[in-house]
């Protein structure tokens, strides 16, 4: 025990939640985007998968920000496929979001054996790149805390900086611009903005479009950061776990940031455990941060229906 | 309800009309990622779509799948027909496979009641699993979509970590039981294929699942509630009871699904990972069939077809099985939105689809 | 000088085959209150609606100004100065009144929402014509009369120069009515024109300059208010003398349902009504008046044993209600029409005949052994289509293909199959055409005779007086006043005890109670 309050407190276990947290958080702030617009996101699972292929076979020839970008790319127009079968043809968003994840396990491992020339497993035959880690080593210069400070904040991925600005763009986007105020009214009481004249469709054909690019981000941070390459499978319910976050966080940005955080708390324990603990066998470690999902989810989910039924009635 | 309604004649022959050209869109699509992968798209397209009746073994391996789809379909179609979208099939084959295997390898295993018993206690392993995401979202609201699918994974580690520390042979590495006793696997209807009880079984649930829905009451009752929640409360049906029922049935037909699963002659053993993401194909099945029971096993043996097709594209050509998902996916993507058939009309009004609340502020008076 | 707004020979037909609109004239003058009249289903709304640009028009042209224009979304037609308030408002509940007014043409600071800026509008409209409103809190939490001020400032923001107000005081208390009116007299003073939507003739009278009647989705004829009666105005309408009336009771009989002492809590605790005492008769109509949300459709459902009751007691012909469910109080002779009958009172995609059951799934005619017995289920549904000329394709067809009239038949037909001892109804003919109306309300006044108590709520005041024997009036969660019905009695004195303005003789209230 006394190990495992060691390791949790030491910096380097920051770190590794950290990275553990970024992919999360960027799925969690996509899922919220589309959550609040009306349409459930199941399809995060999927877009980070395809989004970490893509970023990954693109890593190979172009430098890592093209990478990133292509995978942001792939998320936003499997956003677009989605908001046009959901939109334009009527299809349940659940199905169609399916309908991606199932494109996504097997479309990738299609890809990923037409890119590596047979490899159904990883991309460990490409000579993929990395996200580069921000160094902020000269803050050891600073008196007393200066080493803290280093350990604590230099060695993050690029991304995981942006992570942390994306949390107050989308926030600022969605309270503090017009654009933010159509969105949660299409999400609230589409009528409303249509009769004021907002595009409703529109609306919610970017919001998953903008829900896609976030989550390909978080995919790209995956294979081209906490991992270097590609696996099969590899967001591992990553996608899921976020609409699980989405709720957790009161719907809110700094709520969903949270939200991942707590999730990243316990991948990262996930990752730790085992050099501590080698009598817990490893899958039980693994099913740590689904176990807390559903827990989280039903006491979450309990708060807010008594939260809710306290709000509508209080208007009788 | 009755089959007096003149209305569904004309209502089949539609359904299958729009699930034939999703198909042939689909399969269109294949053999455009074909002709652009292969080096010999000819053999590739010809082995997806003819290979499932090269020989007796391989139409065994079909009606396999069908059999299995069939299960897995008819699990979907329960819970969305009580518009519930618990995603948790995967983690109820894993629970029932799991329950089924502990039978077969105890001493009951050895004996002629292996079978029935193992399929008793699979069907109650998924039915308790389903019921934990059905209890949590009529207890406390929490999204039966997201909590199912959780327990897949928590399901899927658990199966894992239990045959590789403790059921696998010891020693050996291997990451699957050792084969059950003969008493405990599914005898062959004909000998040397994988045609064996599971398509009976297979067909037996598709009647069961049917006259539930269509000739009890509660199944009339999980109808009205999938129709419209606040009716049936204002009727007097209890829709939290209902919809966790709902839940609980589909996952004894998981569970079920388990059984089928490691005492039939494929596998005779649990192994890690055995569902091969079958079980997910399922949402497939019932979309196409409409959730309606009498159509699933006919969906699955098309579906089926195609997915052994795949399979054996797979091992017999350049082509990865893989490819199949693209299939799958428009397959879904067509087949849930509105395309109708060129020229004719998709009369909305017929199926009970709602129009979406998004879409205008009020119908016209 | 060309008329202001012009339509022309317009024609809309609906992808399901109504025809909505076929040939209306509509011609609207700068500056003059315009009543569109006619019955539901005369084709007023879709009307509205391509003025308004959700629908557009498969035949014929609109002018603006003697220009022809066409307006393919109601964004076109904002920005041509058309506004519209709909009768179900398009307001999001948790957004402030601010927010709400600028929603869609937001004041902006580069790309920041310029809040302050909004708010000062906000105002500044409010003042110039008179709709009181605070910009800052959510419009949810706010009565019904404030939303629809929220509503009007939302068009006045978009500078309207013709507003459409559609049925604008089906939701408003009389009192709240001559509100409204006051304001769209504003309005016209500073030289808007209103096109004012309505099936109430005496409001229509009161407002408006010029009167369009429409019906069966053609335009029937333009007349100035001062030179038509409400008869002649009633006439055009439905094309034939119409008498609304129906007969009373002829007597009432043993006491059926007693309420005392009820209370009703929401689930965080809250009362929302509470000190509830009254007493229905088998062979009599209870009205239930109030504006909506003061406890009357709560009691309802309490009752109906969709909401738990918190204190006190409802007793039908003696048995304590409390402790049933609700299938056991239909087993005692409860039956409910529900207020919204797509909502509540339906299963649109089940076929009519599991919708004709769907309330009656522990009779032993229809299932035994929980296994369904589909010929009586079908024997049912065919009695009852005659029973109640249900006009449908048969048994096997989804309710959801039938019209709103049949729907509510449906419904009807289901709860008043056998003779029930206490009928609760809400809202019974709300969005139903004038002959399904008379249909509807022969039906409640035969299931009174039949020996049926019945207690009505609706918010159509003209209904109840029609309709009840006696009458309470609910006012924030308690009966505040009760009236034994008579020709003396008008919808402006229940009007204010309907606001609370006046509190009744407690003695007096008493015998009427009784």
């Amino acid at each position: 025990m006394i190990e495992l309050l060691v390791t949790v407190f030491s910096a380097t276990f920051f770190v590794t939640v950290i990275r553990t947290t970024t992919p999360l958080l960027f799925a969690t702030l996509g899922g919220l985007i589309s959550d609040l617009s009306g349409a459930l996101n199941v399809a995060l699972e999927g877009m980070m998968l395809i989004a970490a292929l893509t970023a990954v076979v693109v890593s190979v020839y172009a430098p890592w920000y093209v990478a990133v970008l292509s995978g942001v790319a792939a998320g936003g127009i499997l956003g677009a496929l989605m908001a046009l079968f959901h939109l334009r043809f009527k299809a349940d968003i659940i199905l169609v979001g399916f309908a991606v994840n199932i494109l996504a396990t097997g479309g990738t491992v299609f890809a990923l054996s037409q890119a590596t020339g047979g490899d159904k497993g990883t991309s460990i035959n490409l000579q993929s790149k990395a996200v580069p880690a921000v160094d902020l080593s000269f803050l050891e210069a600073i008196p007393v805390v200066g080493p803290t400070l280093k350990a604590l904040l230099s060695g993050h991925s690029v991304l995981s900086w942006l992570g942390v600005f994306m949390v107050f763009a989308v926030w600022y986007f969605l309270f503090r611009t017009p654009y933010g105020l159509w969105l949660r009214g299409v999400g609230e009481y589409p009528a409303a903005p249509e009769a004021a004249g907002i595009p409703v469709g529109k609306v919610r054909a970017w919001s998953l479009v903008a829900s896609g690019a976030l989550a390909g981000i978080g995919g790209a941070q995956l294979a081209m950061f906490n991992y270097i390459g590609f696996t099969r499978d590899m967001t591992a319910g990553r996608g899921f776990i976020a609409l699980g976050a989405v709720l957790l966080g009161a719907r809110h940005p700094v709520g969903a940031m949270l939200a991942a955080l707590l999730f990243g708390v316990f991948e990262a324990l996930a990752v730790v455990m085992p050099s501590l603990f080698n009598w817990i066998p490893s899958e039980m470690i693994q099913t740590i941060p689904f176990v807390v999902t559903v827990l989280a989810l039903v006491l979450f989910s309990y708060r807010a229906q008594r939260a809710r039924q306290m709000r509508t009635l209080s208007k009788i | 309800m009755s089959s007096t309604s003149p209305s569904r004649w004309a209502m089949i022959g539609r359904e299958t009309g729009r699930a034939l050209t999703a198909v042939v869109i689909a399969l269109a699509v294949a053999l455009v990622v074909i002709l652009l992968t292969s080096a010999d798209p000819g053999a590739a397209f010809q082995t997806l779509l003819t290979a499932p009746l090269s020989s007796n073994r391989t139409m065994g391996l079909w009606i396999d799948d069908v059999a299995k789809l069939t299960l897995t379909g008819l699990a979907f179609s329960l819970v969305f027909q009580a518009r519930q979208f618990s995603m948790g099939v995967q983690g109820q084959v894993y629970m029932g496979g799991l329950f089924a295997a502990l039978i077969a390898m105890s001493p009951i295993g050895a004996t002629p009641l292996a079978i029935p018993v193992a399929m008793l206690a699979a069907m109650c392993a998924g039915a308790v699993y389903g019921f934990i995401p059905g209890y949590a979202k009529a207890r406390f609201g929490a999204s039966e979509i997201v909590s199912s699918l959780m327990l897949n994974y928590i399901a899927i580690l658990v199966v894992n970590y239990l045959i590789r520390a403790h059921l696998a042979p010891a020693g050996t590495g291997q990451l699957m039981t050792a084969k059950f006793p003969d008493t405990a696997i599914f005898p062959a209807i004909v000998p040397g294929t994988r045609f064996d009880l599971g398509i009976v079984i297979a067909l037996i649930a598709t009647f069961v699942v049917w006259f539930l829905l269509y000739r009890t009451s509660w199944g009339l009752k999980l109808r009205l509630v999938g129709h419209n929640p606040k009716f049936a409360e204002y009727s007097g049906i209890r829709s939290s009871f209902v919809m966790v029922s709902a839940m609980t049935v589909a996952g004894a037909f998981g569970g079920l699904l388990g059984s089928v699963f490691v005492q039939g002659r494929a596998f005779g053993n649990l192994a890690q990972n055995f569902d091969g993401n079958l079980a997910f194909e399922g949402i497939l099945i019932a979309i196409v069939a409409r959730s309606r029971p009498l159509a699933v096993p006919f969906v699955a043996l098309a579906y089926g077809y195609l997915r052994q097709g795949a399979q054996l594209m797979g091992i017999r050509t350049d082509v990865p099985t893989e490819m199949i998902s693209v299939v799958q996916a428009i397959i879904i993507l067509l087949v849930a939105s509105s395309f109708s058939l060129p020229g004719k009309k998709f009369i909305a009004g017929l199926f009970g689809k709602k129009p979406t609340p998004a879409a205008t502020p009020e119908v016209a008076k | 000088m060309a008329p202001l707004l012009e339509a022309i020979s317009i024609g809309k037909t609906y992808p399901g085959g109504t025809i909505a609109n076929d040939g209306v004239n509509l011609t609207i003058e700068a500056g003059e209150v315009h009543a569109v009249v006619g019955e539901n289903g005369a084709g007023k709304s879709t009307l509205m609606k391509i003025l308004f640009g959700i629908e557009q028009p498969d035949r014929g042209e609109i002018r603006l100004d003697g220009k022809p224009v066409s307006f393919a979304n109601p964004r076109d037609a904002i920005d041509h100065g058309v506004g519209m308030v709909f009768q179900h408002f398009s307001l999001v509940p948790s957004f402030s009144v601010y927010e709400n007014v600028v929603l869609g043409s937001e004041p902006r600071n580069g790309i920041k929402f310029d809040r302050n800026e909004a708010i000062d509008r906000v105002r500044a409209l409010s003042e110039k014509f008179r709709l009181a409103v605070d910009p800052l809190p959510p419009v949810g939490e706010l009565p019904v009369g404030q939303q629809q001020r929220v509503e009007i400032l939302k068009a006045l923001y978009r500078d309207a120069r013709i507003l459409i107000l559609d049925e604008p005081t089906a939701v408003l208390a009389p009192q709240e009515v001559e509100e409204l009116f006051v304001a769209v007299r504003a309005l016209v003073a500073q030289g808007r024109t209103v096109i004012f939507i309505a099936h109430k003739l005496p409001e229509v009278l009161e407002i408006s300059d010029r009167i369009t009647v429409m019906r069966g989705g053609k335009t029937v004829g333009s007349v100035n208010a001062r030179d038509v009666t409400e008869q002649s105005l009633a006439t055009m309408m439905v094309g034939r003398e119409i008498a609304l009336r129906v007969d009373r009771a002829k007597g009432r009989g043993e006491l059926a349902c007693e309420v005392k002492a009820l209370k009703l809590e929401a689930e965080n605790g809250v009362t929302v009504a509470a000190d509830l005492n009254l007493k229905v008769h088998s062979g009599e109509i209870l009205g239930l008046v109030g504006v909506e949300g003061n406890g009357q459709a709560e009691l309802l459902e309490a009752i109906a044993g969709l909401r738990p009751i918190a204190d006190g007691v409802v007793y039908l012909n003696g048995t304590s209600l409390a402790p049933k469910s609700v299938l056991e109080r239909r087993g005692l002779g409860l039956a409910s029409i529900p207020e919204d009958r797509i909502a509540r009172g339906l299963a649109t995609g089940a076929t009519i005949a599991e919708n004709l059951i769907a309330t009656r799934l522990a009779d032993k005619r229809f299932v035994r052994n929980g296994l369904l017995d589909l010929k009586a289920i079908k024997a049912n549904a065919l009695a009852l289509i005659e029973r109640f000329s249900i006009r449908s394709g048969g048994p096997g067809y989804a309710v959801g293909t039938l019209s709103g009239g049949n729907m509510q038949k449906v419904v009807v037909a289901r709860e008043l199959s056998e003779q029930p001892k206490l009928l609760l109804v809400n809202q019974p003919t709300r969005g139903v055409d004038l002959g399904a109306t008379q249909f509807i309300w022969k039906s409640l006044t035969d299931a009174r005779d039949g020996g049926a108590a019945v207690l009505l709520s609706s918010a159509d005041l003209s209904e109840l007086l029609a309709l009840s024997d006696r009458l309470v009036v609910f006012y924030r969660g308690k009966i505040v006043a009760a009236f034994v019905n008579s020709d003396d009695l008008t919808a402006e004195t229940l009007g204010t005890y309907m606001l609370g303005l006046s509190s009744q003789d407690p003695e007096i209230m008493r015998a009427a109670l009784q």
